[in-house]
Formats: structure tokens, C-alpha cells, sequence
């Protein structure tokens, strides 16, 4: 079906009322209505799953604004020209064939009482069983001096779009003995990994460029980061004195930004004229969700960890970076797997269908330099009240030049299997 | 628990023709292909499920004895890479022959 509004409520007219032959459908009412809101790997993937394996016996609306959606990762590694922007750039088109409606519209606000989803075009879409996969809204405040009226002079590049390919335009310019400050979230944030190899595929931009005298500084609020073993050695293996790791206790604070001048502000040093400064802010959940009050005081949702289901709201469940996934970062990996645990469950309630205890896994590849990635991954299961890992592992430092190549094999060999199982 | 129920009664169902009976959880069945389909849904983020390979190998169209010998030397660590390793530590032998069973009833797409 075609995604306008008017053949969408056309469509949905058409079903009302009717009871789909053949279908374990509940019998003797309308068939059941899922909304999703959000066409990112929760969103996406719940969409796709509930609407191919209920073989119309529920009607699925995915509400998202964008035609074509960007992926936040592997756009770091179009940063680093290790990918062409359209490789990261898909379209929904085949989710029709499985018989979900695209809305292209932002989802203005949830009437959790009436149970429906209002568009901003006007449109109201009812729901028995809604699915909240907005992603992240940036903390604009979170660091002094920077807010959205910056976002061009200082970009973030932490959603996918216009701002990555600015970032890339930025990061190409900058001259040799040039400064890059990246100013680092805080936890929980969107992507672990992702600020490290970021600095990486910068790192490696700069050095094939033969600008080797140019120095990335990361000013970071965490005492830690993800893979930080395997990162600073990679940095100091393949770009010596390029990356300057600052944590907390270094640099004593960041005071602020000034955008006019480009410079940073630390408790230790002052960074002025900077080449790039790269603010990554806090971050919390997609402000409907807050909106809609699935958020805590931490800013993100809290879920029941057998099924994905808000703990605010049995109607709703929350996917992805929205959710607070227990021991689970906040990935496309991550929401991928929950959006399967979330659409055997909502087919469970709406059809009857058979469910399985809720499983979970994640794994991040990163990439430092031609043929070296890095991962992290687990498995992971409901267990003491949240998501709990079940196991894990970590590359390790001095690995095998061939471990690390077959990493990256298995990183682009990832990205075709999530983004077909998405989208395809 | 109530999905191990819900999965006693599917399985129920597949032998006996029959929906909505209720039998204990311990009557799952040794290679049950829709609970097969669900823990495929992890192994598909990776391997693609029309079987392309496009730097992960294709695992659709496996015998059944090969597919789950393989899961078992990743289990037991004969065979090394971490994230297998990981997903298939915690896969039981129900498990891994469901899985077999799903996987080799899948063909190459066109």
C-alpha cells in the first residue's frame, strides 16, 4: 500500500470491522491495530516482524517522518571513507509487501487514556498495542555555551543526515597541526563504542591525508569508555601522538564552549581556535516518550524485561534507545533484538499466538584503521527484574592482524544482515 | 512461567493437531520448527536470511547433523570466534535442533 494519508486511512477504513478469514484473529472483532512509532532498528524491525508473521490478521501502521532513513551506524565509517553515504541510506519500501502501512508523519503526542497516536498533520490512529522506538533527543543544555543554534558551527553528527555529512566536510578541512576537540557524552548514551571510533576513522582521515601533525583531544565526563583497552592501544599502534584521551580527573571539569571562537574550556587547559570541535551531548529518550510520561527521572523508559512492555503502560512497549535495557547499550544491535522479543509478544496478545521466554543479544564492531575492528558483545535474558547479561566478551589487545580482518569482515557482513532484516 | 507454557502448548498442538490444550513445560519437543523460527530471529541480524553472503557465511540449507555438530564446536569453544561462542553458549540441544530444523528447511532465494 502506498504511504499518503489518504490511502493509509482508506486502508484503514477498509479493515474496520472486518475479521480476517483463516487468521487466529481474535474472533467476533475489528482486527487488531499496532502502531509504531519510529522507522530505526526497533521500530523498523517490530513493524516488519509483527505485521509479516500475523499474515494480516493485524493491521500495522509504522509512523515515521523520513522517506529514507540514514543509519547511525556505520556512519562513522563513512566519516572515515570506509563507506558512500547512500550505502547508509534505505528506504522502506519493501515493508509494504509485508503488510505494514507507512505513515510518513512525526507522531505529535500519545493519548495513553484513548489509546491513540495523534499525527501532525492532524491524523488520530487508534491502537491496541503501541510501540515507542523514537531513538534519543539531545540534551542541548548539557554543555555551557553549545545549544541547537550551534549545531552547524559545532556539530554534533549524533543523528544521522545532514549533520554527518557536515561533520565530514568539517573533519576533510581541517589542516595539518589543526586541533579536533571532541567533547564526549555522558552515560547512557546512544552507541558506547561510537565517540572512540569516531576519534578512530578521524584519526585515520587525518594520517592518510599526511596531516600527522594535527591531534584530536577528547574531553570526556566518564572515568571509562567502552573497549578503551583495545581503542588506546589501536590509537597509539596506528596513529602515535595523534589522540589525546582525557578523562575527568585531567582535565578537571569542562567549563564550557564558544562557538564564535571555537574554543573549549577545561578546568586544566583553554583550546582556542580549534580546527573541529565535535560536541556529543547527553542525551535522553525521544521526547514523545517523555512526553507521553514512559520516562523516569533518568530521562529514559523503564521496561519489563520479559516482554519489552513500558513498565508504565502495558499497552506500550519501548524499544531501543529509549528504553532502559538493563545491561543492554543502547545499539541498533541492541534494538533489533528487542523489537523481536516485543513482536512475538504483542502477536501473543493480539492473536494468540504461541510466545517464547524474552532472549536477548547485542554486538558493536568498531572500526580503528583499515582491517582492524574491534567488538563487544553478549547475550543477555530477563533475570533479577531487568535484562541481565548471560555472557560477554571483549576483543583483546595484541590480537592477530588476521582476527582483526576477519572482525571487519564480519562487521560489513553484520550491517547487510541487520539493514536486510530491517528493510529488506 | 508463562511463555514455557505457551510454548508446551504450542508444541502440543503441532503433535496432536489440536490448539488450546495445556500440558506441562517438559513436553517440549527435541526440533520444533516455529520455536526454531523465533531464535533464528538472533542469528538473522548476522546471517542474512536469504543466504547471501556478504561477509558472514550463509547458514540456510544445512543438514541437520552438520548445522548443529557446527553450533556444538562453538559451544565447546573448538572453534573460535567470540560471538558465536557467546550466542551458542547458552543454547541447549532443543535448542540447537530446532534451530537445525528451521534453518534446513530454508532455500537460497532466487
Amino acid at each position: 500500500m502506498k504511504a499518503d494519508r489518504r490511502t493509509f486511512l482508506k486502508g484503514a477504513a477498509a479493515t474496520t470491522g472486518v475479521v480476517a478469514l483463516g487468521a487466529p484473529a481474535v474472533l467476533g472483532q475489528a482486527k487488531p491495530k499496532v502502531v509504531v512509532i519510529g522507522g530505526g532498528p526497533g521500530g523498523a524491525t517490530a513493524a516488519k516482524y509483527i505485521a509479516r508473521d500475523a499474515k494480516g490478521a493485524v493491521e500495522v501502521v509504522m509512523v515515521e517522518p523520513l522517506k529514507e532513513f540514514v543509519t547511525c551506524f556505520h556512519s562513522n565509517l563513512y566519516l572515515g571513507g570506509f563507506r558512500k553515504f547512500e550505502e547508509i541510506t534505505h528506504t522502506y519500501d519493501k515493508l509494504a509487501g509485508y503488510g505494514v502501512t507507512l505513515a510518513h508523519q512525526m507522531a505529535s503526542a500519545i493519548d495513553r487514556d484513548k489509546k491513540q497516536v495523534r499525527l501532525a498533520d492532524g491524523v488520530t490512529l487508534a491502537y491496541d498495542r503501541l510501540v515507542v522506538s523514537p531513538g534519543i533527543d539531545l540534551k542541548y543544555d548539557s554543555v555551557p555555551g553549545w545549544g541547537k543554534e550551534h549545531e552547524e558551527t559545532m556539530p554534533h553528527a549524533w543523528k544521522p543526515g545532514a549533520q554527518t555529512k557536515l561533520l565530514k566536510t568539517r573533519l576533510d578541512a581541517v589542516p595539518d597541526g589543526g586541533v579536533i576537540v571532541m567533547i564526549a557524552p555522558d552515560n547512557p548514551y546512544r552507541c558506547p563504542p561510537g565517540p572512540y571510533e569516531r576519534v578512530s576513522m578521524m584519526a585515520h582521515v587525518l594520517k592518510t591525508a599526511g596531516k600527522t601533525k594535527a591531534k584530536i583531544v577528547i574531553i570526556d565526563p566518564k572515568k571509562t569508555f567502552s573497549k578503551q583497552g583495545v581503542f588506546q592501544e589501536g590509537w597509539e599502534k596506528h596513529f602515535p601522538g595523534m589522540v589525546e584521551w582525557l578523562a575527568p580527573d585531567i582535565h578537571s571539569g569542562l567549563k564550557g564552549v564558544d562557538p564564535k571562537t571555537n574554543t573549549v574550556e577545561t578546568g586544566f587547559e583553554t583550546y582556542k581556535n580549534c580546527a573541529l570541535v565535535n560536541v556529543i551531548p547527553n542525551q535522553t529518550a525521544g521526547k514523545i516518550a517523555l512526553d507521553a510520561g514512559l520516562a523516569n527521572e533518568s530521562g529514559f523508559c523503564p521496561i519489563k524485561p520479559e516482554t519489552m512492555q513500558s513498565a508504565k503502560d502495558d499497552s506500550i512497549y519501548v524499544l531501543g534507545d529509549a528504553a532502559i535495557a538493563g545491561d543492554m547499550p543502547k545499539s541498533a544491535f541492541s534494538a533489533n533484538s528487542q523489537a523481536k522479543v516485543a513482536a512475538l509478544m504483542i502477536r501473543g496478545e493480539l492473536t494468540k499466538s504461541p510466545t517464547f521466554p524474552a532472549r536477548y543479544a547485542n554486538t558493536c564492531w568498531s572500526l580503528i584503521t583499515t582491517d582492524d575492528t574491534i567488538k563487544v558483545g553478549g547475550s543477555y535474558a530477563a533475570k533479577d527484574g531487568k535484562i541481565s547479561t548471560v555472557d560477554s566478551f571483549v576483543s583483546k589487545a595484541g590480537e592477530t592482524a588476521a582476527t582483526r580482518k576477519e572482525n571487519q569482515a564480519e562487521n560489513m557482513g553484520w550491517y547487510s544482515g541487520i539493514t536486510s532484516d530491517m528493510f529488506g | 512461567m508463562a511463555n514455557r507454557g505457551a510454548r508446551a502448548r504450542m508444541a502440543v498442538a503441532l503433535g496432536a493437531g489440536l490448539t488450546m490444550l495445556t500440558l506441562s513445560p517438559s513436553a517440549a519437543p527435541a526440533a520444533d520448527p516455529a520455536y526454531g523460527e523465533y531464535l533464528s530471529s538472533e542469528c538473522v541480524a548476522c546471517h542474512r536470511r536469504d543466504g547471501q553472503d556478504k561477509g558472514i557465511p550463509p547458514i540456510i540449507g544445512w543438514p541437520r547433523d552438520q548445522f548443529i555438530a557446527v553450533l556444538q564446536s562453538y559451544k565447546t569453544k573448538d572453534r573460535q570466534n567470540q560471538v558465536m561462542q557467546t550466542i551458542t553458549g547458552r543454547l541447549s540441544d532443543d535448542d540447537m535442533a530446532a534451530l537445525a530444523a528451521f534453518y534446513g528447511s530454508l532455500k537460497p532465494a532466487n
